[in-house]
């Protein structure tokens, strides 16, 4: 324990005395990190409001009315039956002609010009919720097989679908930019530690000398790389919820699109990107380490001169 | 405590730092490797400690052969030999204390058992009020003693002194000799390199010797009187 404590404390030290390289690297890691972070968080949003236009009906089937164009009574709820046993389908609500009413008086509220119809020719019509949005081809296919008591179908899964795709676009794209951005972090912090290494060989060398095996040698650099990624991790995330907190009270109002993001999310990823901080730390310190400790295995580089 | 068996070492480029040397040195023994600049002293010190593989020969360490020991119990060697080097290798930013702590710290010795340790080898080095002060704030007389506190902290069965007065005027020598002495005393294996002629004459020792890597002469100086585990 007492080794431990003498490692961290080493640790500590060193990070003191180079505050520079130090301040270089926590900056390489927060700038990499942002980025990969604030492409999550963007993809994030856009999943968000993808998910909230799932959440609404998926296909709309105007019906015929009922004793009329060849449509026998009864049909309305046979259709609605038969509708319901069908794999692809969530949910199914019926709207009769009154309720079409109702909404249309709803969504025109105000234009006096258009509220003055015959309530009667308004279509009934079941909405329908898909078990999955990528039914919908199917789907509308059987509902327009079911004349004469469908008189058209409406689908707004094709707005949806193009959201997906630009949505597996961006995770393509911020997955590959958190890879690249966070191997850039990684090589960063190899080199500071490279450097914090080579500005304190004769260190190295007299911990050698003194018999302190290379686990022990390295142990307060694995450490000194470990902080550095959480601090520019804990940085990047701070920033980024800093931002997207603000956008989203600023956009409060903005209806068609939500920017707000849960805590929990940040949470969640937060405490994975200080992770990743800590690994790419530890990766990047081991990287630093490892040629100059092979290399000199002796503590002879330094040794006086003199055969 | 210290053999070598015809040890050769040769370095890239050809040059022969020793050449087919044997040496058999008894446990609290006080040997001088002395030569002329060159003649393969630093480098049998480097043998010793593993620093340098040899070319050829084998080298036993307190009962060990160390030219097969592998890479990673290196480091366990070097806990049982203490070295002192002409330039000291003390940390620049680690006061007197700590310096001598730290050999203590890589054993992995809890801080309750360090402190009284360190102020004892302190005490015999004369450096006890200065414990508090960094290397820069020293003389190099002092630097040098608490190099020898730190080869001497952990009482290691051997230590190696590679010219520990090259830097040092005649009075702070015999003052590094006189330690040196007090550590032999315990039971404490000592070589040393050196061309300091006035130190071995005056320390009446045994001598060995070397030229262009070869040893020329391996004798107890008269007069001398062996005085271990005392």
């Amino acid at each position: 324990m007492s080794r431990f404590f003498f490692l961290v404390r080493e640790a500590l030290t060193n990070l003191k005395r180079n505050l520079l390289v130090v301040a270089g690297a926590v900056l390489a890691v927060f700038i990499s990190l942002s980025l990969a972070f604030g492409a999550l968080v963007v993809n994030e949003v856009l999943r968000v409001n993808t998910l909230a236009w799932q959440d609404g009906v998926h296909v709309i089937a105007f019906l015929n009315d009922e004793n009329s164009a060849g449509v026998p009574p009864g049909a309305h709820q046979t259709l609605i039956d038969e509708v319901e046993t069908w794999d692809e389908v969530e949910t199914v609500a019926y709207f009769d002609k009154n309720d079409a009413w109702i909404e249309y008086q709803r969504i025109f509220e105000g234009q006096d010009d258009l509220l003055d119809i015959d309530p009667t020719i308004l279509p009934a019509s079941i909405r329908i919720e898909l078990i999955e949005i990528e039914f919908h081809n199917s789907v509308q296919f059987r509902l327009e097989q079911q004349t004469p008591v469908v008189r058209e179908v409406n689908t707004a899964a094709e707005e949806i679908e193009q959201l997906q795709n630009l949505s597996s676009v961006l995770n393509v794209l911020g997955l590959g930019m958190a890879v690249v951005l966070g191997m850039s972090a990684v090589v960063l912090i190899a080199n500071t530690i490279r450097l914090a290494i080579y500005a304190r060989r004769d260190e190295v060398a007299v911990m050698k000398l003194v018999g302190a095996s290379n686990w022990f040698i390295r142990v307060p650099f694995l450490l000194e790389g470990m902080i550095e990624g959480v601090l520019g991790a804990a940085l990047a995330v701070f920033t980024v919820w800093l931002g997207s907190s603000r956008l989203a009270e600023a956009t409060q109002s903005f209806e068609l699109f939500r920017l707000d993001v849960t805590n929990q999310f940040f949470f969640r990823w937060g405490l994975l990107f200080l992770l990743f901080g800590a690994l790419a730390g530890v990766i990047g310190s081991l990287l630093g380490l490892s040629r100059y400790l092979r290399d000199a295995e002796g503590v002879g580089a330094d040794i006086p001169a003199g055969v | 405590m210290i053999r070598l068996e015809n040890v050769t070492k040769v370095y890239e480029g050809g040059t022969v730092a020793a050449n087919n040397v044997s040496l058999d040195i008894q446990k609290g023994e006080f040997v001088f490797l002395v030569g002329e600049s060159g003649s393969g002293k630093s480098t049998l010190i480097r043998l010793m400690l593993r620093d340098e593989p040899v070319t050829r020969g084998t080298i036993w360490v307190a009962g060990k052969d160390i030219t097969t020991l592998p890479k990673w119990k290196i480091p366990y060697l070097r806990r049982s030999v203490g070295t002192v080097f002409q330039d000291y290798k003390l940390l620049p930013n680690k006061t007197v204390t700590e310096n001598v702590a730290f050999a203590l710290e890589v054993l992995g010795r809890p801080a309750s058992a360090i402190k009284p340790q360190v102020e004892q080898v302190l005490d015999l080095v004369g450096l006890a009020d200065k414990g508090e002060r960094y290397p820069r704030q020293l003389s190099g007389g002092e630097q040098q003693r608490v190099s020898v506190a730190r080869s001497f902290v952990n009482r290691p069965p051997i230590v190696l002194c590679d010219e520990p007065t090259g830097n040092l005027d005649p009075k702070t020598s015999v003052g590094i000799m006189k330690l040196l002495d007090r550590i032999n005393r315990t039971g404490t294996t000592i070589v040393m390199a050196t061309h300091d002629h006035a130190i071995v004459d005056a320390m009446k020792r045994r001598v060995v010797a070397l030229e262009d890597g070869s040893v020329t002469r391996d004798e107890q100086a008269a007069g001398y009187e062996r005085r271990p585990e005392e």
